[in-house]
């Protein structure tokens, strides 16, 4: 029949069905042609044989659903000794302490700014053992215990380690009594012996050090004034007993910031310190002293009109903002804390193509500060 | 003694096939039986002329077609009579298509290729003619296979086959609205490419058949999934890999190495992504230690860098911004405009949201649109009011309503998303139509939705007096319709058409769930995992370097950050 012909009103319903399921049945031959043709094809040229699969190794990739595995059927927690290499440094890292590494490595961390200072500084003075010190401040990704490495020891995978509690203990600024013994370890190589000094010279190591002589090692602390090792007692006490009574008197806070050629590296660090942290339960890693560290950063960040990333109406402030005042304790995994966006009603600030910054949280008693140092 | 099993495998396989469809037709059944008889006859025992044809699928009598013009013949015999692409073409084929001898339009009906004349198969019509006037080949209509009558045999030559695939490109193009698949790489420039079905080439052949360990990825297959060792608080990075891993049209792309690197040096982000795929599907189960990536992110996007609690999400971001910036050299042009972008990041990621502001005077709109990545969604809970919404905000109810007694949905979002929003009294905006200040409303619609969409629900709290997280329970869908939020469905509203009609049979705004990111814990100290579906719908849960099946409960039960979203044709 010519298909021109054919006019559906005028017939009835099972002449419809009829033809409804010549159509059909047409559609469902076709689609088996093409399928045969497929399999022909494939035949024809040669490469049917490759849908076969080797039962035995599917066997092997079957997914597991059972408790205490995953779904390879292997036990949780057994990739603790994975390592890579640094793409930076080319060191060996253990995998799960690869990301601070990176941070210091690449010179991107909040303490990199510090421990770069640090250098400067000790560069200008004759104490070597300083700068060997320096040396390990890439093993030891966290730099809670300022001053406390200790060459080739890992510090860090301790989880129990002094410092680790002690920092959770200092949150309401409190000055710890328990010295980490590893401290000593650095004051006693770097310390002064104050035997073998005369009287100007202890007079003026005393003005701009804490000076407390440590009982293991007989050496005087070379810590700032304001050491949080030693109390102030001590360090009257210290005076009294090198320069006599009349030297008890403690200078006071204006001279205490002056860098000396001594002090310098102590005491640009804490200035700095006082600059940028937030509020006083922040430990320095997550200080904003990085954001001056990355500061250059953001602004080498391209402005974007139309890109995406900056549009959405997050208006996802700069990266440092939700980072301030933020908490920071030991887990075992993760304290990852999101971040999220600024206000939460500020879809007005869609057309703004740049990113907001927040403004800067006051400065805190600096009395806190220093907790983060033990 | 191995490729006898094959063939004989090959052999039973069709054997089954060919019954399968005995009831079908008689016809059907004959070319899986000439199959049948290749197979078979292709044994290692006979000489080696036999054993070669399952090499040059070709035959020798074409050679008496290729003379002269025969390329352009064959060209218009595939426009005219076989792939037709618009609507003039498929009449005229339906017209003019038709047995010299019968009259029958259907019937498996052939071409021959040396003469005007059309003949039916399934009578014979076109072997009588074939006889009658020696022309040995003729082509299917419905398929463009090529007919040999001398071979008695379906015929595959190269060249001949090389002109079919280039014309029903062709006609794919011209078709009006090309399926959504093919759409993503056809109607951009640059790259124009369609899928085709990967085809070993002879030595290809010949290492497979000598290496028979062949696995298949199946719906209980593990491949395809992979644990991520955590770096150090890099779980913010692991939940979006697992996220980006398994977005299907991503893992395509990656898969089918598309990716062309033109960066001199190592530090393509791209890459390594790639990398990344090979890593997932290389049938590893011990979990990828994702350190590479991490330095790339790092080195590219430094604004992130050295902060060690993250945003997922931030990272989602700032990764795709990367990607996308790598992916430029892929286009092969120079596709330096930012506004017309088309490496794949932005073919699957990048919607346009439009901004209509309305002056309250003169009502007049002032439109933007912006290209957007992802949907920033504020919850209920948080210091800015959630309910009510706006009036005017739309009352459909496609995706299911709740209403504030209920658990607040996904949709609830959106809709509070897209309400007209009055900007205040202190918020006046220059209105070029009134050329002076004045109050006005602003309201956000989706111009163009993604191809994958991700949703971004805003649980950190940061305002100037305090800092939490929300942990309101938002309920979300596995399908999700974004038809009201659309702005043309906006358009629609304006003009007073409320409640359309839901159009069931267009899926261009149907999207099903395929990704779940979760933060446990709190703001200060908390841990992300993914939910991620595979095979359809089968979820498993990626908490970092552990990977374990889900029930579609327990993601749904889930509190949910991050939630991506797949358009449903492509899937």
């Amino acid at each position: 029949m010519k298909m021109e012909d054919m006019s559906l009103s005028g017939l009835e319903n099972t002449k419809l069905e009829a033809l409804a399921h010549d159509v059909y049945s047409d559609l469902v031959e076709d689609a088996c042609l093409g399928l045969c043709f497929e399999v022909h094809r494939a035949v024809k040229q040669g490469y049917f044989f490759l849908d076969e699969t080797d039962q035995e190794s599917m066997k092997d990739f079957e997914i597991v659903d059972q408790p205490g595995v995953d779904i390879f059927g292997q036990v949780y927690n057994q990739w603790k000794n994975k390592e890579c290499v640094c793409p930076n440094c080319s060191r060996s890292i253990a995998a799960s302490r690869f990301a601070p590494h990176l941070e210091k490595c690449l010179g991107m961390g909040r303490n990199s700014s510090r421990i770069a200072n640090r250098r400067i500084a000790s560069s200008n003075n004759t104490s070597k053992s300083e700068s060997d010190q320096e040396d390990n401040d890439d093993i030891n990704d966290n730099d809670w215990s300022y001053g406390s490495e200790k060459k080739g020891e890992l510090m860090h995978s301790n989880p129990n380690s002094p410092r680790r509690s002690k920092s959770l203990k200092h949150k309401n600024g409190e000055l710890s009594s328990n010295v980490n013994p590893e401290l000593y370890k650095y004051n006693y190589s770097s310390g002064i012996s104050y035997e073998t000094l005369g009287p100007e010279e202890l007079r003026s190591i005393l003005t701009t050090q804490c000076g407390v002589v440590s009982e293991h090692t007989k050496k005087m602390c070379t810590r700032s004034q304001r050491c949080p090792q030693h109390t102030d007692e001590q360090r009257r006490a210290v005076r009294v007993f090198l320069l006599g009574p009349s030297a008890s008197a403690l200078p006071d806070s204006d001279t205490m910031l002056e860098n000396d050629g001594y002090d310098a590296p102590d005491g640009q660090l804490i200035m700095s310190r006082l600059q940028w942290d937030g509020s006083s339960d922040i430990s320095p890693s997550d200080s904003a002293s990085s954001k001056a560290s990355t500061n250059n950063s953001e602004s080498k960040r391209p402005k974007k009109k139309k890109k995406p990333s900056t549009l959405t109406l997050t208006t996802t402030g700069s990266g440092g903002e939700r980072d301030k005042g933020q908490e920071r304790e030991r887990g075992d995994r993760d304290r990852v804390v999101s971040g999220g966006s600024g206000s939460s009603s500020s879809q007005n600030a869609l057309a703004l193509s740049s990113r907001k910054k927040r403004p800067k949280l006051p400065v805190p008693p600096a009395l806190s500060i220093y907790d983060d140092l033990n | 003694g191995a490729q006898i099993s094959e063939f004989s495998k090959a052999g039973g396989r069709l054997t089954e096939m060919a019954r399968a469809v005995a009831n079908r037709s008689r016809a059907l059944q004959a070319i899986l039986q000439s199959a049948l008889n290749i197979a078979r006859f292709a044994s290692p025992t006979r000489d080696s002329h036999v054993v070669c044809v399952m090499s040059p699928a070709g035959c020798s009598h074409v050679n008496g077609f290729k003379v002269d013009n025969w390329k352009q013949n064959l060209r218009v015999i595939y426009q005219c009579f076989v792939w037709s692409g618009s609507a003039e073409t498929r009449k005229r084929k339906a017209k003019s298509c038709i047995c010299h001898l019968c009259g029958a339009h259907l019937n498996r009906l052939h071409s021959c290729l040396h003469c005007v004349f059309f003949g039916c198969f399934s009578k014979k019509h076109i072997h009588e003619h074939a006889k009658s006037k020696r022309h040995n080949l003729a082509i299917d209509l419905l398929y463009g296979g090529i007919y040999c009558f001398v071979c008695q045999d379906y015929i595959y030559d190269k060249d001949m086959e090389q002109i079919a695939k280039e014309e029903q490109r062709k006609a794919w193009k011209l078709q009006g609205s090309p399926p959504p698949h093919h759409q993503l790489f056809s109607k951009t420039s640059g790259i124009g490419e369609k899928y085709s079905m990967w085809e070993p080439t002879k030595r290809e052949l010949e290492l497979l058949r000598h290496n028979p360990k062949r696995r298949k990825i199946t719906a209980n297959c593990t491949i395809g999934l992979r644990g991520l060792i955590n770096l150090g608080n890099t779980c913010f990075m692991n939940c979006i890999v697992q996220a980006l891993t398994h977005t299907p049209l991503l893992r395509d792309f990656f898969l089918s190495d598309r990716h062309k690197c033109e960066m001199q040096s190592n530090s393509c982000l791209v890459c390594e992504m790639s990398q990344l795929f090979q890593e997932f599907y290389s049938g590893h189960r011990s979990p990828h230690i994702p350190f590479r990536l991490l330095h790339l992110v790092w080195t590219h996007a430094r604004h992130l860098a050295g902060y060690e609690q993250q945003d997922a999400h931030e990272f989602l971001i700032a990764a795709l911004d990367v990607l996308h910036r790598h992916c430029k050299d892929d286009n092969g042009k120079k596709a330096n405009n930012p506004n017309h972008c088309s490496c794949i990041i932005d073919q699957i990621f990048t919607g346009g949201l439009q901004s209509d502001v309305t002056c309250q005077v003169c009502h007049g709109v002032s439109t933007t649109i912006d290209p957007f990545w992802d949907i920033s969604l504020d919850l209920p809970g948080s210091s800015t009011p959630f309910w009510p919404l706006s009036p005017g905000s739309d009352g459909s109810v496609v995706n299911g309503d709740s209403h504030p007694s209920g658990a607040t949905t996904l949709t609830d979002c959106l809709r509070r998303f897209t309400r007209p929003e009055h900007l205040g009294s202190s918020a006046k905006i220059k209105c070029s139509g009134c050329h002076s200040y004045q109050e006005s409303t602003k309201q956000l619609t989706m111009k163009r939705l993604p191809i994958v969409a991700c949703f971004h629900l805003k649980r950190f709290e940061h305002s100037a007096k305090l800092r939490r997280k929300i942990t309101t329970y938002v309920s979300f869908p596995l399908e999700l319709d974004m038809t009201p939020f659309m702005a043309s469905s906006k358009e629609s509203r304006m003009n007073g058409q409320y409640l359309q009609p839901v159009d069931s049979l267009n899926n261009d705004n149907k999207y099903s769930l395929f990704a779940v990111v979760n933060h446990q814990g709190t703001l200060e100290s908390g841990h992300y995992t993914t939910f991620i579906r595979q095979h359809k719908d089968q979820w498993f849960k990626c908490d970092d370097a552990i990977i374990t099946k889900a029930s579609i409960k327990d993601v749904l039960d889930s509190e949910g950050s991050v939630a991506h979203i797949h358009q449903c044709s492509d899937v």
